[in-house]
């Protein structure tokens, strides 16, 4: 029965990136809106928590608004998927030059060019990260933690859209320390969203004025290995254009109180994503649960 | 000072620090330098913890690459006195 349903989501699949890939963008992008518009009819539970998300984090203080904001962010995943399954026929070669605007602080530059030296990326559910781990991978591999479907079929397609660049997936259940020194001992990205919500090694920290369990691990693997750390994020400024921007580097050395440290850092990463968030509210991902209370 | 109280010496203080970063109650007693580091119940993260602890009290930056060979405490204490502790 399971198997069924995987070669019946499997097809579905194959038959939308039929139409992603030959359609004009414009029109895979009203099939994709379409799309959304349905998921947010049949799924009212996902739809409560991104209104009450926004309300909360008071970048929108009317519910209906915060609804609508709600549901541009639905419809924002939608493109997302489309974007990156097109990224490949605008992010090759000389033509990115066309579609993305590039504002790396210089000392994240030196750092991304520096081939002995890895780098740690962070970032939120903002925007077009997959755009912003395609460009990236043009200084070197990037890495990042995915999650591995379910169906294997769909794995397999995924992986195979993603080969056309130089992103390594460390699946989730392998997501250890260990793998991220490897990868910074490699001198390579490592590109971790540190925005959801943190079961175990958390620490509190504020998200919108409100206490979230945030993941240690990237302040942590800073702090051990001096590997150089900002945020960085992609957003969509049109049709197929987008920005691609970073903090600085975060320099915080280790000054012996470890959770000063952590929280340091985390502090600063949380407000340059608020700040990124503030600019496109509706480029974040508001249904997932970022606050537990 | 010979090589050997050394070891013995970081080995004790390791496992101090260790008794801080653990997340699990312990019996310390019976751990020593053959002890892997998985056997002491450190999950990945609390790892982190113990190497920046360990930079703080015995004043020895460990790189990426020597971290994750490391296996045991007794190798971490020979790490360490390699590395100027």
């Amino acid at each position: 029965m399971k198997s069924i349903r995987h070669i019946i989501e499997y097809c579905l699949a194959r038959i939308l990136l039929l139409f992603v890939d030959n359609l004009p963008f414009g029109i895979s992008c009203l099939v994709a809106r379409g799309a959304a518009n349905l998921w947010w009819a049949f799924d009212p539970r996902r739809r409560k928590v991104a209104r009450d998300n926004i309300l909360r984090s008071g970048i929108e203080t009317d519910p209906k608004r915060a609804l609508a904001m709600a549901r541009g962010a639905t419809q924002h995943m939608a493109l997302l998927i489309v974007e990156s399954l097109r990224s490949h026929q605008f992010l090759t070669g000389e033509r990115f030059r066309d579609h993305l605007e590039i504002n790396i602080k210089p000392d994240v530059l030196a750092a991304l060019e520096n081939p002995d030296q890895g780098l740690i990326m962070a970032s939120g559910h903002f925007g077009n990260w997959e755009i912003a781990a395609h460009f990236l991978s043009r200084y070197k591999p990037v890495v990042g933690i995915t999650r591995r479907m379910n169906n294997p079929l769909m794995e397999k397609l995924v992986q195979s859209r993603k080969s056309s660049h130089r992103f390594r997936p460390i699946p989730k259940r392998d997501s250890n320390s260990a793998r991220f020194l490897e990868v910074l001992e490699n001198k390579e990205i490592l590109a971790l969203l540190f925005d959801q919500h943190a079961a175990t090694h958390n620490m509190s920290i504020d998200f919108f004025g409100h206490p979230a369990a945030t993941f240690k691990t990237v302040a942590m693997l800073h702090l051990v290995t001096r590997a150089p750390l900002c945020f960085g994020a992609c957003r969509r400024i049109g049709p197929l254009k987008f920005e691609i921007f970073t903090s600085h580097l975060i320099q915080c050395p280790p000054s012996g109180n470890k959770n000063e440290d952590i929280r340091s850092i985390l502090n600063q990463l949380t407000q340059y994503l608020e700040d990124a968030i503030g600019q496109a509210p509706d480029q974040y991902v508001w249904g997932h649960r970022r606050w537990r209370d | 000072m010979s090589e050997k109280p050394k070891a013995d010496l970081i080995v004790e203080k390791l496992r101090e620090i260790m008794e801080t970063s653990a997340t699990e109650e312990l019996d310390w007693s019976n751990y020593g330098p053959q002890s892997t580091i998985e056997s002491l119940g450190l999950d990945s993260l609390t790892i982190l913890d113990l190497l920046y602890d360990v930079e703080q009290e015995l004043g020895v930056h460990l790189e990426a690459i020597d971290i994750v060979s490391v296996g045991n405490i007794g190798e971490m204490a020979s790490l360490l006195i390699d590395r100027g502790a």
